[in-house]
C-alpha cells in the first residue's frame, strides 16, 4: 500500500466483510452483496489490495468512464513491459487486444468485426452450433437422472466457440486448452507464476491459429467460418491483420468460453428450482431470451467478475482512486442491487430488464453476448423439448461448487431428474 | 417496413439496430424519428454506448 493511499480518508473493507473465496459466501452470497451494495458501494479492500465497486449505479458509471481501463498494463503491479525480442505470440496478441488498444483503435476493431458478431448474423451461427448441442443431448439420451454440469455446461461452450471459429472436432482439445489458458493469463487474482504458466500453455494454440489463418488467406475463395470472415472483413483498404484476428478470437474466448459454463448451469438451476417459472417458459416460449438474462441476473454466478485500472487519480463515488490501482467491478453484487431491482433475489422471467448490465455496458460491452444468448437459447429449447417435466434431483440437484475457481461461483454438479418415465406413464 | 427516406443505424459495439421507420416507441421515440435528431448524450439502449458509436447500416 502506498503512503499516499494511507493518507486518503477512504472507506475500507476486509475479508471479514467480503471474502470471495469463502465457501459460505460462494454457497449463499446474497447478504454479503446486499451489504456491499448498500453500505460499501465503493470501498478499498485492504486484504485484496484493490477497490471494490458494487452498486448498479457505480458499476455502470465505471464501465462508461474511459479513465478506468480494462488494460492490465495500467495496474500498479503489472509486470514490466517486455522488449520486442522478448515477446511471444501471447504478448504480441495482447498488444492488439481489445482491452489494450486505444479507444479509437478499439472502435475500429469492433467495427471491422461487427459483421461476425451482430444479432442479425446470429442465425448463421445458430445453425453452426445447433448440431453440436443436439449431439450433446443425443449423448445424454433419456436417463432417469443426469448431471447437467458434466454433460452440458462443461461440454459445450469452448467447443461451440471452436465450431464457430472453424476448428475441426479433431483439433478441439488444442483449442480448449488455449481457451482456458488465455483467460487465466491476465487474471490479477492469480499469482505471477500461475499467469506465466497459463501464458506458456497458450502458445500451442496461438501457433495452431496462426497456421489456420494463413490457410484461410491462401484459399482462392473465402469459406463461411469465422476465421475466414475475419480474414475478409474490412472496409476499403482497412483489413484486419493476423494479430488483430487473434486478438478478436481471444476476446471471443474471454467473453464466451469459460463464462458460458455458468450460463448453462445457472439458467437450468434457476428455472428448475422455480418450477412455476419453468412451466411459464414452456407456455410462453417468447420469454426465452428474457428468461436467460433474468436467470443470469438472479443466479449471479460471478465471484470476481471484471477488473478495471485507474489511468489517473480519480474522484469516484466519494472516494479517491489512485492512478494504477485495480478495481473489482463487482457486477455480481450489482445485478442484485435492491436500489435497481424490486425483489432482487426473486427469479421472475417476465421481469422488465431494461437497463440491466448482465453483459456489461459501454465500449467493452460483452462481444460474445449474442453468441452466448444463442447458445443458451438452443440449449434451453432442446432441454425443454426432451425434459418438460424435469426437476432438480433431491431438491437442490446435489449442488456442488468448485470453491477454488478463479473468478466464478462455479457449479460443478447439478443433478437433474428427468421424469421421462413418469411422463410416458402419465401419457399412457 | 421502412420507406426509402429512412435509414437504419447500427451500434458498432453491440449490434443494436435503430430503425428510423419503426422508432423506439417503448422509449418514447415515435416511428419516423431521425437518428440525427437524438440529443448528443443519447446512449444505445442495449449497451449504453455513446451516440457516436452508431453508423448508418448497409444491408
Amino acid at each position: 500500500m502506498s503512503a499516499a493511499a494511507k493518507l486518503d480518508d477512504r472507506l475500507e473493507i476486509d475479508l471479514g466483510i467480503f471474502n470471495p473465496m469463502a465457501p459460505e459466501f460462494i454457497r449463499d452470497p446474497g447478504e454479503t452483496w446486499r451489504r456491499l451494495v448498500l453500505e460499501y458501494p465503493v470501498a478499498f479492500h485492504r486484504d485484496m489490495g484493490m477497490w471494490v465497486v458494487s452498486s448498479h449505479e457505480l458499476c455502470l458509471k465505471m464501465m462508461m468512464d474511459l479513465r478506468f481501463s480494462p488494460n492490465f498494463r495500467h495496474w500498479e503491479y503489472a509486470p514490466p513491459e517486455k522488449t520486442e525480442a522478448e515477446k511471444d505470440d501471447y504478448d504480441i496478441t495482447m498488444d492488439h487486444s481489445l482491452f489494450t488498444v486505444s479507444p479509437q483503435q478499439h472502435l475500429r476493431l469492433r467495427k471491422l468485426t461487427m459483421p461476425a458478431f451482430a444479432r442479425h448474423v446470429m442465425s448463421k451461427i445458430n445453425e453452426r452450433i445447433r448440431g453440436l448441442i443436439v449431439d450433446c443431448f443425443e449423448a445424454i439420451g433419456a436417463p432417469d437422472e443426469f448431471d447437467a454440469y458434466a454433460t452440458i455446461a462443461a461440454n459445450l461452450p469452448a467447443r461451440a466457440i471452436a465450431r464457430m471459429v472453424g476448428v475441426p472436432p479433431e483439433d478441439e482439445i488444442i483449442f480448449i486448452k488455449f481457451s482456458n489458458s488465455v483467460v487465466k493469463a491476465t487474471r490479477i487474482n492469480l499469482s505471477p507464476e500461475e499467469r506465466a504458466e497459463a501464458q506458456h500453455d497458450s502458445l500451442e494454440g496461438y501457433a495452431y491459429l496462426r497456421r489456420a489463418i494463413a490457410e484461410r488467406r491462401a484459399r482462392p475463395f473465402p469459406s463461411d467460418d469465422f476465421l475466414a470472415a475475419l480474414v475478409t472483413a474490412g472496409e476499403a483498404d482497412d483489413r484486419l491483420g493476423d494479430w488483430d484476428i487473434l486478438a478478436v478470437v481471444m476476446a471471443l474466448i474471454a467473453a464466451g468460453a469459460d463464462t458460458a459454463v455458468d450460463l448453462h448451469t445457472y439458467v437450468l438451476q434457476g428455472l428448475l428450482s422455480h418450477p412455476e417459472q419453468y412451466r411459464l417458459l414452456q407456455e410462453r416460449p417468447a420469454l426465452q431470451e428474457n428468461a436467460i438474462i433474468e436467470a443470469l441476473r438472479q443466479g449471479s454466478p460471478g465471484k470476481l467478475p471484471i477488473f478495471r485500472f485507474a489511468t489517473d487519480d480519480i474522484e469516484f463515488g466519494g472516494q479517491t482512486i489512485r492512478k494504477g490501482q485495480a478495481i473489482l467491478v463487482n457486477l455480481a453484487a450489482a445485478w442484485r442491487d435492491p436500489q435497481k431491482w424490486q425483489d432482487p433475489d426473486k427469479l421472475d422471467i417476465t421481469r422488465n430488464l431494461e437497463g440491466h448490465i448482465v453483459f456489461g455496458a459501454g465500449p467493452h460491452f460483452c462481444i460474445g453476448t449474442y453468441l452466448v444468448r444463442a447458445q443458451g437459447g438452443i440449449m434451453l429449447e432442446e432441454f425443454i423439448r426432451r425434459f418438460p417435466h424435469a426437476e432438480l434431483a433431491r431438491g437442490d440437484g446435489d449442488l456442488a461448487y468448485d470453491y477454488e475457481h478463479h473468478n466464478a461461483r462455479r457449479i460443478v454438479r447439478l443433478n437433474v431428474r428427468t421424469n421421462v418415465g413418469a411422463a410416458i406413464r402419465h401419457a399412457a | 417496413m421502412s420507406d426509402a427516406a429512412t435509414q437504419k443505424w447500427i451500434c458498432i459495439i453491440c449490434g443494436f439496430v435503430y430503425d428510423e421507420a419503426a422508432g423506439l416507441p417503448q422509449h418514447g421515440i415515435p416511428p419516423g424519428t431521425r437518428f440525427e435528431t437524438f440529443p448528443e448524450d443519447w446512449t444505445c439502449p442495449e449497451c449504453g454506448s455513446a451516440k457516436s458509436s452508431f453508423e448508418v447500416m448497409t444491408e
